[in-house]
């Protein structure tokens, strides 16, 4: 589903991503870990579109199409979505608004009728409930006054709306105890589908004791460097990425 | 009120009387006739054997003056200046310029002295170039040998006007216009002396320059007039400190600092400013009146002013920059303390022209006593000044219920990429801060002097190290304790 | 000259507000306050009308008295504060030369809301008097008129609630001005939102004085701006005692080659300690022949106050955009949205959702336009 060769992308004139090699099939779910600075999030925001990203060389192909060559709201119309790490707070849009506008907005996009508010609503209503998003959090502006567990759960509450074909979570469990990662993993888990493809990025490996990936990827100075199993987040956590990367070089 | 606050108040209002620069040297002086007229200004002219062109320059300016008023906007009050009642030119009977400080009259280095300026050990140590200036003339230039080497020119205006006349024809008045407002016309028509700086393409000037101003004759006011150029690619951090004599006529200061830099440039331009506030009862003090720009020409040029105002009866001054250039940057960092009668009314103006342009404005004011103390601040976006950005804090610390903080910020766009944003607040020391430094220890006014070192520590910062000492002791002295 | 009508005023009242006019004149982008605002030159040729406009007042609600001001006799409450308020020069004017206009006096707590519309070419004025515990929720309108200026004032008694919702539509061509002096006693609450949309030059001036313990002001605003259009709100908040307490929160939308301007003034006696005082001022350009001026004041003489304020110009927040984005909403559609969210905080004070409602309306009007 996701083809993603020799990637190279500057952010503010500076490069960030140096020849980054990834290739995800639907069904999967891959892990990318890294240290600080290592490009994670420069991937996740080049994956979905930020402005300020720059592809200086190589390509990313999603289904078979340039995913580079499109706009945000195109690529969320064709199914990718990325849980953001730090999700904005927009005062003055209800979060059920922006839902319903949104939701309507990638349906137009794909040619399919555009849901009214009570349809929307119900749907909403179903998925908060199995996330713990309370219907207060619905009413109020989008992420205003939300604790880092209530962002974090919104974000899979949309996931979850918006049944994307491939998922980017950056730093899901950034910010999360012990109790609002279940969770969140729990949502997550409940999303998994032979049609969906999955990247979870992350810099811990805890998370990935609840959502466990098929292939893990280890990501230092801009490019891949070390890939495996799950059991490669064992030894990341044992060794350290310091020793990991020396190991791989 | 608890007592440390009251305490801290008497302990304010007990303070500065006791200048500690308030003295005055005895040495002749030849002055021009009181008054001011064409003539006048060809008396200044002829006294420093300034060449046609300059004349012609003043007595335009002179002649300009005459047909202008007086500005009253700011929220500033003060008896009505008699421009006839002064002396307008005041040198030394020492002069001309000496080589070395050997040949200087021994009772102006004496003076130099008791300004904490020991020029000898200055000049051994600190490496600080000196263009001491004493009344209207200048006296002694030092390391000219090593500004030699690097290219820089440092030197009095005067000099400058007969050695580089080409420079100064080329830049003076391209910044500041003669005709920009009533005392820069003045100045333009009676400056007495004051600084040239060039510095030649990708040079940094090996040192940091600075100036030492004072009045002294009384009935003088003073006109400096300022020229620093930075050709493309060079960097020069210039410090101007001054100190002024305990006199009761008001002394006018109304002097101009143009600044312009080139291609990939930059001016630091730092202020420690100590002129005489006035008596207890508001009587005296100096009436400082600058006007001072920055062109920041070139692209990717910087011009910072940094400010710390701590004297004078009146301040209107507003260093301001004009970001020309794309990605030019202007930069104004600020504290002014008034106090007792001090009425400040200052700010900057940083007008946005070319693209990619930011600047900041950082103002700390601080009020005590009966004091009156107004930033006043100009941001403006011009319709092709894309992406512009401006952050401008403006804080306020009010000490005593009888003076007075007032904001008034002008905030003009007519870009819609620009960005800029405001924000003021006015508080007063906050009692359990006071509380908490008194509990470990501190008396009422060491905890008062920190906690307002804090409140200006982001200006404090931005100031040359070898200046920031002396002007973090400036603070604490206008606020808290006497001097002997 | 005027009737025998209760602004005939006595001789002297007349000839003081007359000559106040008078000698300072028509302002000019000289006169500091009018900067942003030249009305000499958008008169141009024309004079300052001396006419009289015209004013409308819905259904009178029980525990309000009306007094029309083109009537003769009118009760001591009229005479006592008519004209007595803070004058500037535009009030002297609308003083010396409006010859009608309404007043208003309310003695109890009014739920339903009373509306008052002002229109035509000229001058008025008005005189809102709520006495003491009285609570009443204005909605004024403006229509039509290519001059008018109007001159209220707004006196609230002891512990008196006042909700005023001003609703300025677009008046392409039209000057607009409305002088608005107020004290506020103690414990009175004043909530105002003014929406604008422009005209040639539209203004409001805004005196307010929180003259007793406990005395407030809560103002918000938006503006809407298209083609050349023009919209000034000056206010000028006195916090003449200590413990009172002021907001000002105004949202400004400019497109085109209009010009929104605000001007806002908060002055701190000097002993009035507790005093607390907020003001936000927030603009958006869109295109580049639109400008906002925006100059948020601060004059302060007691020091144990909480003073402070914000203003900025900028554009839509990039990272807001491009959240809605990833989300599929397209970027003309996200603009949208994100203008829409702007400006609705400054609605947020409007207490009745009905007059919420009549507001967000205007606005999603104006920005579809």
């Amino acid at each position: 589903m996701l083809e993603i060769k020799n990637l190279h992308v500057s952010v503010g004139g500076k490069e960030i991503l140096k020849g980054l090699n990834l290739s995800i099939a639907a069904g999967q779910v891959h892990a990318i870990m890294g240290p600080n600075g290592s490009g994670k999030s420069t991937l996740s925001y080049v994956l979905a579109g930020r402005a300020g990203y720059d592809v200086n060389q190589g390509s990313i192909t999603y289904n078979g199409e340039d995913l580079a060559a499109l706009p945000p709201e195109a690529r969320a119309a064709k199914g990718v979505f990325l849980a953001m790490q730090y999700p904005v707070e927009i005062p003055g849009v209800t979060t059920m608004m922006f839902l319903k506008s949104a939701l309507n907005a990638q349906r137009r996009s794909r040619g399919e009728s555009e849901l009214d508010a009570i349809g929307v609503l119900k749907t909403v209503r179903r998925k908060a409930a199995a996330l713990n998003v309370s219907e207060d959090m619905l009413k109020r502006a989008l992420n205003v006054g939300f604790s880092g567990g209530e962002k974090k759960r919104l974000e899979i509450l949309q996931m979850s709306l918006f049944e994307p074909k491939l998922a980017i979570l950056d730093e899901t469990d950034s910010g999360l105890d012990i109790d609002a990662l279940k969770l969140v993993a729990e949502g997550v888990n409940a999303l998994r589908d032979p049609s969906r493809a999955m990247l979870v990025i992350t810099h811990y490996q805890r998370l990935l004791d609840y959502i466990v990936p098929d292939r893990i990827h280890v990501l230092a100075g801009g490019r891949i460097v070390a890939e495996g199993g799950k059991e490669l987040a064992l030894e990341l956590e044992a060794k350290g990425y310091d020793q990991v990367v020396k190991d791989a070089a | 009120m608890s007592s440390a606050a009251i305490e801290t108040k008497e302990t304010v209002a007990a303070l500065g009387e006791k200048y500690k620069y308030g003295f005055v040297t005895d040495i002749e002086m030849t002055r021009a006739p009181r008054g001011l007229s064409e003539d006048t200004v060809r008396y200044i002219s002829a006294a420093k054997n300034e060449p046609d062109w300059m004349l012609e320059w003043r007595l335009a300016a002179y002649r300009r003056w005459v047909q202008m008023k007086e500005p009253n906007w700011a929220r500033v009050h003060y008896p009505k200046i008699d421009y006839q009642n002064a002396y307008y030119y005041a040198a030394p009977k020492n002069t001309p310029l000496k080589q070395s400080l050997d040949e200087v009259d021994p009772k102006l280095l004496e003076t130099y002295n008791k300004l904490g300026i020991p020029l000898n050990e200055q000049m051994a140590l600190a490496g600080v170039a000196v263009d001491a200036v004493f009344d209207s003339v200048s006296v002694a230039t030092t390391f000219k040998a090593k500004l030699n080497e690097a290219g820089v020119i440092f030197c009095p205006f005067s000099e400058a006007v007969r050695d580089h006349p080409e420079l100064v024809k080329k830049y003076l008045g391209t910044v500041v216009p003669v005709t920009d407002n009533y005392f820069a016309t003045l100045n333009s028509a009676v400056f007495s002396d004051g600084t040239f700086v060039y510095v030649p393409k990708g040079v940094r000037c090996p040192m940091e320059l600075s100036t030492y101003f004072r009045i002294n004759a009384s009935e003088t006011g003073q006109f400096e007039r300022t020229l620093i150029v930075a050709d493309e690619g060079s960097y020069v951090s210039y410090l101007e400190g001054c100190t002024a004599p305990k006199r009761d006529e008001n002394q006018l200061h109304a002097a101009v600092v143009e600044l312009v830099t080139l291609e990939a440039a930059e001016i630091k331009y730092s202020t420690v400013q100590n002129w005489y506030p006035g008596d207890e009862n508001g009587l005296g003090g100096i009436y400082n009146f600058v006007t001072k720009r920055g062109d920041c020409r070139g692209d990717r040029s910087k011009i910072s002013w940094t400010q710390v105002e701590t004297g004078s009866a009146i301040t209107w001054k507003y260093p301001s920059c004009i970001l020309r250039g794309d990605d030019s940057v202007g930069e104004f960092y600020s504290i002014a303390i008034a106090n007792h009668y001090q009425q400040a009314d200052t700010g900057t103006k940083m007008i946005h022209l070319g693209k990619n342009t930011r600047s900041r404005i950082i103002s700390k004011g601080i009020s005590a006593g009966k004091a009156q103390n107004t930033y006043r601040g100009l941001v403006s976006v011009h319709a092709k000044a894309e992406n512009a950005r401006n952050f401008t804090q403006c804080d306020s610390l009010l000490m005593g219920g009888n003076c007075g903080a007032h904001t008034v910020p002008y905030i003009e766009s007519r870009n819609s990429s620009a960005r800029i944003e405001h924000e003021a607040t006015t508080s007063k020391i906050a009692e359990d801060q006071l509380f908490y430094c008194q509990a470990r220890g501190l008396g009422a006014e060491e905890a008062v002097a920190l906690i307002v070192n804090g409140f200006c520590k982001e200006v404090l910062q931005q100031l040359p190290m070898e200046f920031a000492v002396e002007a973090q002791k400036l603070v604490g002295i206008s606020l808290e304790g006497s001097v002997g | 000259m005027k009737t025998a009508s209760a602004l005939a005023l006595t001789p002297a009242r007349w000839e003081q507000a007359a000559s106040h006019f008078r000698s300072a004149g028509v302002p000019t982008r000289r006169v500091e306050d009018w900067k942003y605002s030249d009305l000499a030159k958008a008169l141009g040729d024309t004079a300052l009308s001396e006419a009289t406009a015209s004013w409308k007042l819905g259904k009178l609600p029980a525990g309000v008295e009306m007094f029309d001001l083109a009537e003769a006799n009118a009760p001591d409450w009229v005479k006592t504060h008519l004209g007595s308020l803070k004058e500037t020069t535009l009030s002297a004017a609308s003083l010396a030369f409006a010859d009608g206009g309404v007043a208003l006096r309310v003695t109890g707590a009014v739920e339903t809301p009373l509306t008052l519309e002002f229109s035509g070419k000229g001058n008025l004025r008005a005189l809102i008097v709520l006495e003491k515990n009285a609570a009443l929720t204005l909605v004024e309108n403006l229509s039509g008129g290519e001059q008018r200026n109007v001159g209220v004032e707004i006196i609230l008694g002891a512990n008196a609630q006042l909700h005023h919702v001003r609703l300025a539509p677009a008046a392409a061509g039209a000057i607009q001005i409305e002088e608005v002096a107020m004290t506020v006693a103690r414990d009175a609450v004043y909530t105002a939102h003014y929406a604008s949309f422009g005209g040639k030059l539209s203004r409001l001036e805004l005196d307010i004085a929180l003259e007793g313990a406990n005395a407030q002001a809560h103002l918000s605003g938006v503006s809407v701006l298209h083609g050349d259009s023009h919209a000034d709100i000056t206010t000028r908040l006195s916090h003449a005692v200590g413990n009172t307490q002021s907001t000002q929160l105004f949202k400004k939308v400019a497109g085109g080659k209009s010009r929104a301007v605000y001007q806002g003034k908060v002055t701190v006696t000097q002993g009035a300690n507790g005093s607390d005082s907020r003001q936000t001022a927030k603009a958006l350009l869109l295109g580049n022949q639109a400008e906002a001026d925006l100059k948020p004041e601060l004059e302060i003489f007691a020091d144990d106050v909480k003073c402070a304020h914000g203003a900025a110009v900028g554009d839509l927040d990039a990272d807001s955009l491009f959240y809605l984005r990833a989300r599929g909403i397209p970027e003309s559609d996200a603009r949208d949205l994100l203008i829409h969210a702007f400006l609705e905080d400054a609605m947020a004070g409007i207490a009745r959702d009905d007059l919420r409602d009549q507001v967000r309306t205007a606005v999603n009007e104006a920005l579809a336009s």
